[in-house]
């Protein structure tokens, strides 16, 4: 018995074909990526996970086509995806940038280092599905500071190392200077002694008692200074750590600029092709595919 | 024991005379004449049976016999209560004895044996370095016996010799001290490392003729030889400096798989400084150190420390933590 009070719903059957277009949309969508990795195409991976990106680089299309909804269904399974995309990535990105390497460090994660050689810095993370370098920042900045600072001829702690070598030198000297300073106390004890036992008239009082006060004032400097020279050691050997640590990134820097220049010419060069890297890989993706079709 | 007799001969009594007045009491004339005609015979074959065996030390041809006859002549009682000889060798001179002929069995006697007339005693010289090497043994008086090959003007203990073990084991610190740091301001790579090869042909000789067990220590050209420094721990700060160092005279220090620092030098040389306790799982200490890899087996750390002034300036101003160890036992 129908209740004419109740309110109007919507159609049933307009219900269950938009649930069915959009359930077809999504098979489709799986289907197609599904049969992209099956065929390792790589370049439909990329242009079916962000459509957008792809629109926008690849095509230059000035209205990107957003696929949003589809592309997140397979937010779960990004890790996966991008374990997938790294084979070739990686073999494109060591000829590309042989200086870098890269270490697998979970399921479609990879850091990368760079050089090979000894104390080698750990250098940022991979983005497959971006194909992007993030950078560790600090690292990166430093490199790019070392690059600025050659018109200098310098490298990057040149300064440093010349301030601290400078503090070790006035160190050194401070214990080098311990003989005379002993001699220099020696000799203000015994005057301050014969002083003390010399009679002197009543004018002359308040003029010894002024010498006194300034070879009093000497001496106390002097033993000043011997603390200062005790614990000079100690200072020493923590500088000569700091210096080794300063010239053992200056070398790592020197190394890095080295591999650079060798493959980029200019560290801008290098700048540039990480920037259009994305569009690079994409390019050298569909070069290749033309090549075996 | 002696006593002297009121006309000042010496006579020479059993070595129990003074604890055991009654046998000497007990005994008649007759059988004391015998009992000291005895004694003299063994004496005196005692002497005999010592000439035959330096005879073999001097003569033989065959290495077993030389041997066996410097074995025996270094622990050899030649005097007797009896019998004195006073011209007599030291157990040092026989050593350096057995060493020449032992080197001319091999047709390799490029160590001179000379003979001291200040100091009564025989000395090995080498030519090339005859002011800077006076070379003897000093005989280890201990129960554990043995000698040590010593530079006697440094004090340096080039080696140690056990006949009765059966070692040979060379010390890394002495061999450091004279040779890479004395006599390399002196003299040049060519004729330090012929004396190096003397003292490796001496350790072959032992090894291929005797059996017995010789560590070349840094001297051993194997590949497979792990140089270990007396230090167990990473020695980071050594190796950094070495990164620094090689870097400046265009040598790369590179970083393996493992952690391991490797060296890559002229003519496919390869040092490679890495921890060995990771290759043994039940290991529960750190166990750093060295090998030096070439196509020929033929470098080892001792030429690299002398061909390379980087390396030679970077292992001596490091020694703390690098230093290689020798066979703790001997010293």
């Amino acid at each position: 018995m129908a209740d004419s009070n109740q309110f109007n719903l919507s159609d049933h059957d307009y219900a269950t074909k938009e649930l069915s277009n959009s359930l077809i949309s999504k098979i489709e969508y799986l289907k197609v990526l599904n049969d992209a990795i099956d065929e390792q195409d790589d370049r439909l991976v990329y242009q079916l996970i962000d459509g957008q990106r792809y629109s926008k680089e690849i095509l230059k299309a000035k209205h990107s086509v957003a696929d949003i909804e589809n592309e997140s269904l397979i937010l779960d399974v990004h890790d996966k995806i991008s374990a997938f995309l790294s084979k070739k990535l990686i073999t494109y990105l060591r000829e590309m940038y042989p200086f870098f390497y890269f270490e697998e460090i979970g399921v479609g994660r990879f850091q990368f280092y760079f050089g090979n050689w000894w104390g080698r810095r750990l250098f940022g993370e991979l983005d497959v599905l971006n194909v992007e370098f993030k950078f560790n920042a600090e690292e990166y900045e430093k490199l790019s500071r070392a690059f600025e600072l050659e018109v200098e001829n310098k490298r990057y702690n040149t300064d440093e190392i010349n301030k601290i070598s400078e503090e070790t030198d006035s160190l050194q000297e401070l214990i080098d200077g311990q003989d005379s300073r002993d001699q220099r106390k020696d000799e203000i004890r015994k005057e301050l002694k014969r002083q003390s036992q010399e009679k002197v008239s009543f004018w002359e009082q308040s003029k010894q008692k002024e010498q006194r006060q300034k070879l009093m004032s000497e001496l106390s400097k002097l033993t000043d200074l011997d603390e200062a020279a005790n614990n000079a050691y100690q200072k020493i050997r923590e500088n000569e750590e700091k210096v080794l640590n300063l010239s053992k990134e200056d070398t790592l820097l020197g190394y890095e600029k080295q591999s650079i220049i060798t493959k980029f010419g200019t560290f801008e060069n290098f700048i540039d092709h990480n920037n259009s890297l994305y569009r690079d890989y994409i390019a050298d993706l569909i070069a290749r595919k033309g090549r075996v079709d | 024991m002696e006593k002297n007799n009121s006309n000042g001969t010496v006579t020479f009594y059993p070595n129990n005379y003074e604890n055991s007045e009654e046998d000497v009491h007990s005994l008649s004339t007759k059988g004391r004449l015998l009992s000291y005609n005895n004694q003299l015979k063994d004496s005196l074959h005692n002497g005999l049976k010592f000439t035959e065996l330096l005879d073999e030390l001097i003569e033989t041809t065959d290495s077993q016999n030389l041997l066996r006859a410097a074995m025996e002549l270094t622990l050899f009682q030649l005097d007797t209560a009896y019998l004195v000889f006073p011209q007599q060798y030291s157990q040092s001179d026989y050593y350096l004895i057995f060493l020449n002929r032992l080197l001319q069995l091999h047709q390799n006697e490029q160590v001179i044996l000379q003979s001291s007339d200040r100091n009564d005693e025989l000395y090995h010289e080498f030519p090339g370095i005859n002011q800077n090497g006076y070379f003897t043994f000093r005989i280890d008086n201990t129960e554990e016996g043995g000698a040590y090959y010593t530079e006697k003007n440094t004090g340096e203990i080039l080696f140690y010799l056990n006949f009765q073990r059966r070692i040979l084991h060379f010390n890394s610190r002495a061999i450091t001290n004279l040779l890479v740091v004395d006599y390399s301001k002196t003299y040049n790579y060519e004729t330090v490392k012929k004396f190096e090869m003397y003292l490796m042909a001496l350790g072959e000789y032992f090894k291929k003729d005797y059996g017995f067990d010789v560590d070349f220590n840094i001297m051993d050209p194997s590949n497979s030889t792990f140089y270990q420094f007396g230090n167990s721990g990473i020695p980071q700060a050594a190796l950094d400096k070495l990164f620094i160092q090689a870097a400046r005279e265009n040598f790369m220090l590179v970083t393996g798989l493992h952690n391991e620092a490797i060296l890559k030098l002229d003519n496919d040389v390869e040092v490679t400084i890495y921890d060995k306790s990771i290759e043994d799982s039940s290991a529960t200490l750190n166990k750093w150190g060295l090998v030096v890899t070439d196509d020929d087996h033929k470098v080892s750390w001792f030429d690299l420390l002398f061909q390379y002034d980087f390396i030679r300036t970077w292992y001596l101003d490091n020694l703390s933590s690098l230093e290689i160890q020798s066979n703790p036992l001997y010293f």
